[in-house]
């Protein structure tokens, strides 16, 4: 660049600025206020747009979504048990319309005209964008799963892992698991939504068991996986909670020190884990017979809770935002799709490479891709990223909580977690465990008002 | 020089300044990472999480180092404070410490 050019250069950049700063943000040339449209109003949509509008109150920001009210799936498996009440999950959009002005069009959508930027919903509306956020969560592959669909997870071998009437329905076949019954929980391969989530809800399952007169049930957790976030801490809890002991496979996979801490109890415990080379695989179920088939062989069952492999949430399929993979690819930056331009795809529907797929992930992705569809809209460059998670858990009683947590950074395109301890150690404290668990039972309340109020 | 190009040179050194710090994390983008715990721009109440709103420089920055060091007991904080830069931590100080203590309230 000769030295003209270089003032040139300057010139423009410092005019552009000028422009920028006087107006807050708001370029002198913009014609309408830019319209960002968000499908899907869970944790990542709901997050987005609360904080594009305490951005940037210029910005127009309208949710498209389904249903009138979220039922939260963060701490829902505590609905199971008794622990808390469908309404304690449920959540209203009141505060993200009335607080921050966010527009809501509580609608179906059937497609999305990627030239034309335009949105088409099921009543026949058409809603253009200047960017788009997709944030439609999650569907479930029962295909994997011989034996298993939609509709005998509705009525039989719920999931629950979408709240809802399956909920409900896993607490009452919990109430009729006869004396000395047996509970299968049989939680998905990588990636999931989630990942300490359906070993916390085999050990609230037991805890409700033990204390409900019934300290003869079984939990048996049928596994594809031989290892799980969390699982140091979760299977010392159990065994100190619930009788478990490690299975003779899973030895090599931890330490001297780790095993000592779990030495084998005499009697069989309340909690079993059939790991992935164990033949813990679930295969396919027969609802009929109440058996649940794995590689291991067939088990019979009075309760059946089978979290089928994930895809991303149907939306992205349908609208070809996903790859081969099942999930969408982005350019992690910005979250913004690299088969569509101008959307942006966050929450669990994302390839995210380290970051898990959470409630946290979704909601600090929804708030870096804020930052960064303000600045795209402004005509300016999109910051440096830094993500964050934190996933509590129970690990059965409401006393014994349990952690991941992780810091995650943009490496060479992709995100990657920072290397630091993310669990309590194997050693921690009881008074570590206590805190935990009173920060969990914190959490559900502190993370719900930042992403909805 | 006259005044409008000096206004001009400000501005230019203040986007230059932008441009060379691109690799940085600013302040807001780091601290919305506190959010989901300690709450919307660190406002929180009747919780376990410490509200960060409002809350000095050099009360977040000692905060900060004393949990990666180890010096100040907890949970997931000393891990968490480890995996930001010193630089991060003081453009976080500086975020929260802008605003008020009291929503909605004057500082």
């Amino acid at each position: 660049m000769t030295a003209i050019e270089r003032r040139d250069f300057l010139k423009l950049l410092g005019a552009s600025t000028l422009a920028g700063v006087s107006l807050n943000g708001k370029t002198a040339f913009a014609t309408a206020q830019p319209h960002v449209v968000v499908i899907g109003g869970g944790v990542g949509g709901a997050t987005f747009s609360k904080y594009l509008r305490l951005a940037d109150e210029g910005i127009k920001v309208t949710i498209i979504e389904k249903n009138r009210k979220y039922l939260r799936p963060y701490g829902s498996s505590e609905v199971i048990t008794g622990h808390i009440s469908m309404d304690d999950i449920t959540i209203t959009y009141d505060a993200l319309r009335d607080k921050y002005g966010v527009n809501f069009i509580f609608d179906e959508v059937i497609g999305i005209d990627f030239d034309k930027q335009r949105v088409r919903t099921a009543s026949g509306s058409n809603i253009n964008y200047d960017k788009l956020v997709v944030a439609p969560g999650i569907s479930f592959d029962f295909d994997a799963i011989e034996g298993l669909d939609q509709e005998i997870a509705d009525t039989k071998i719920p999931h629950a892992w979408i709240p809802g009437k399956q909920t409900e329905l896993m607490a009452r076949q919990l109430k009729a698991v006869p004396k000395g019954g047996t509970i299968v929980v049989a939680p998905p391969p990588n990636p999931y939504r989630c990942p300490p989530g359906p070993y916390e809800r085999a050990g609230l399952l037991a805890q409700w068991l033990k204390e409900h007169g019934n300290p003869t049930a079984k939990v048996l957790v049928f596994d594809s996986k031989n290892r799980f976030t969390t699982d140091v801490n979760m299977l010392q809890a159990w065994h100190r909670l619930y009788n478990f002991s490690i299975p003779e496979g899973a030895r090599k996979l931890y330490t001297e020190e780790q095993l000592a801490t779990m030495p084998d109890h005499l009697e069989p415990g309340m909690i079993e884990w059939v790991m992935g080379e164990m033949g813990g695989r679930v295969l396919g179920v027969d609802p009929d017979a109440m058996v649940v088939e794995t590689e291991a062989g067939k088990f019979k069952a009075d309760m059946i809770n089978i979290i089928p492999p994930h895809k991303a949430g149907k939306l992205a399929l349908k609208t070809g935002l996903a790859d081969e993979s099942g999930w969408c690819p982005v350019e992690r930056k910005t979250f913004e799709s690299t088969l569509a331009k101008n959307v942006h795809v966050i929450g669990d529907s994302s390839i995210a490479d380290d970051m898990p797929k959470s409630g946290y992930s979704a909601n600090s992705q929804a708030k870096v891709v804020a930052l960064q569809i303000k600045a795209l809209l402004a005509g300016e460059e999109p910051g440096t990223p830094i993500w964050q998670n934190t996933c509590y858990a129970l690990a059965g009683n409401t006393d014994y909580g349990i952690f991941v947590s992780d810091v995650f950074r943009l490496v060479d395109g992709k995100i990657r977690r920072m290397p630091y301890q993310r669990f309590l150690p194997f050693d921690a404290t009881e008074i570590q465990y206590k805190l935990s668990a009173m920060y969990q039972q914190n959490w559900m309340r502190a993370f719900t008002e930042d992403c909805f109020a | 020089m006259n005044k409008v190009s000096k206004a001009l040179l400000i501005v230019i050194g203040l986007t230059g300044l932008g441009t060379a710090q691109a690799g940085k994390v600013s302040g807001e983008m780091a601290a919305q990472t506190c959010a989901g715990c300690h709450g919307t721009h660190g406002y929180i109440e009747n919780s376990a999480f410490m509200p960060l709103a409002g809350m000095s420089e050099e009360h977040f920055i000692s905060a900060m180092k004393a949990f990666a060091d180890g010096s100040r007991p907890g949970t997931l904080m000393g891990p968490i404070a480890m995996a930001f830069s010193d630089e991060e931590i003081r453009a976080m100080a500086e975020y929260f410490a802008q605003f008020p203590k009291e929503r909605g309230g004057q500082q």
